[in-house]
């Protein structure tokens, strides 16, 4: 009969183990685990700002400083 | 890679570009902050740039301090123009914030995508974006500096004057109150 547990956890390797962005607090209150489907829905929206906006930050930039 | 403060250091030796190169760095998670708190587009971006020029104007009379946070730093200066911009309009007691309809995915790109596609996930973006904005404010916040601007619960804590646990139970809020707008509004990813 096999230990209980060593059959039923996925094996992940050191370098699979994903730490990008991970933050323990987070991941101890288990928010991650528990809510994936809400925060898969919240990665689906990605604002970026234009790049003529980014370019008239810049060149008020070169002007001024 | 130059860090943060390697490229403050050099811009304030006189080397312009550096500071090019940190708008580059973190402008998407400035403005994906400020943009989902700030309805108006054009207010946003007006705000997207006081950001910025107010980053310069504290870097170059010496108020930077450099901890190794350099964007959480920036997030603050985000974080108090918007407040600053809440109150005035306050005090002027005029139009809300929710008045403003706009879109600020118009640039996103959906390359390989049909316009049938891009329709469908334009309605996704709106309504993923319309349930954020249902969430109170201390919800929204924080939702936005974790999942948009990538601060920890500690940087969140020190920019919103909370406890880290105070955070923490905002955000759980935050979620629960989502997935309830989820399911009563049959919101889901349904591009396959």
């Amino acid at each position: 009969m096999m230990p209980m547990g060593l059959n039923s956890t996925q094996f992940i390797s050191y370098h699979g183990i994903k730490v990008k962005n991970a933050d323990l607090i987070e991941d101890a209150w288990g928010m991650n685990a528990r809510f994936c489907d809400v925060i898969e829905l919240l990665r689906y929206v990605k604002p970026v700002p234009e790049k003529k906006l980014t370019d008239k930050l810049i060149e008020k930039i070169r002007k001024n400083y | 890679m130059n860090s943060d403060y390697e490229l403050i250091t050099r811009f304030i030796k006189g080397e312009q570009s550096c500071f090019e190169d940190l708008i580059h760095r973190h402008k998407n998670k400035v403005f994906a902050y400020i943009s989902l708190y700030i309805r108006d587009q054009a207010l946003a971006e007006d705000i997207f740039q006081d950001t910025f020029l107010k980053v310069i104007q504290s870097v170059k009379s010496g108020r930077y301090y450099d901890n190794g946070k350099f964007i959480s730093w920036v997030m603050r200066i985000a974080h108090n123009l918007i407040i600053d911009h809440f109150r005035r309009v306050k005090q002027m007691n005029t139009v809300s914030n929710d008045n403003y309809e706009s879109d600020i995915f118009n640039s996103s790109k959906f390359a390989d995508s049909t316009i049938e596609d891009d329709m469908i996930k334009r309605q996704i973006q709106k309504d993923i974006r319309k349930m954020i904005t249902q969430l109170p404010d201390d919800q929204r916040e924080v939702i936005i500096l974790r999942h948009y601007a990538g601060l920890s619960f500690k940087e969140i804590a020190d920019i919103t004057d909370v406890s880290i646990n105070t955070a923490l139970g905002r955000m759980r809020y935050a979620l629960i109150n989502l997935r309830r707008i989820m399911d009563e509004k049959k919101i889901s990813l349904t591009l396959s």
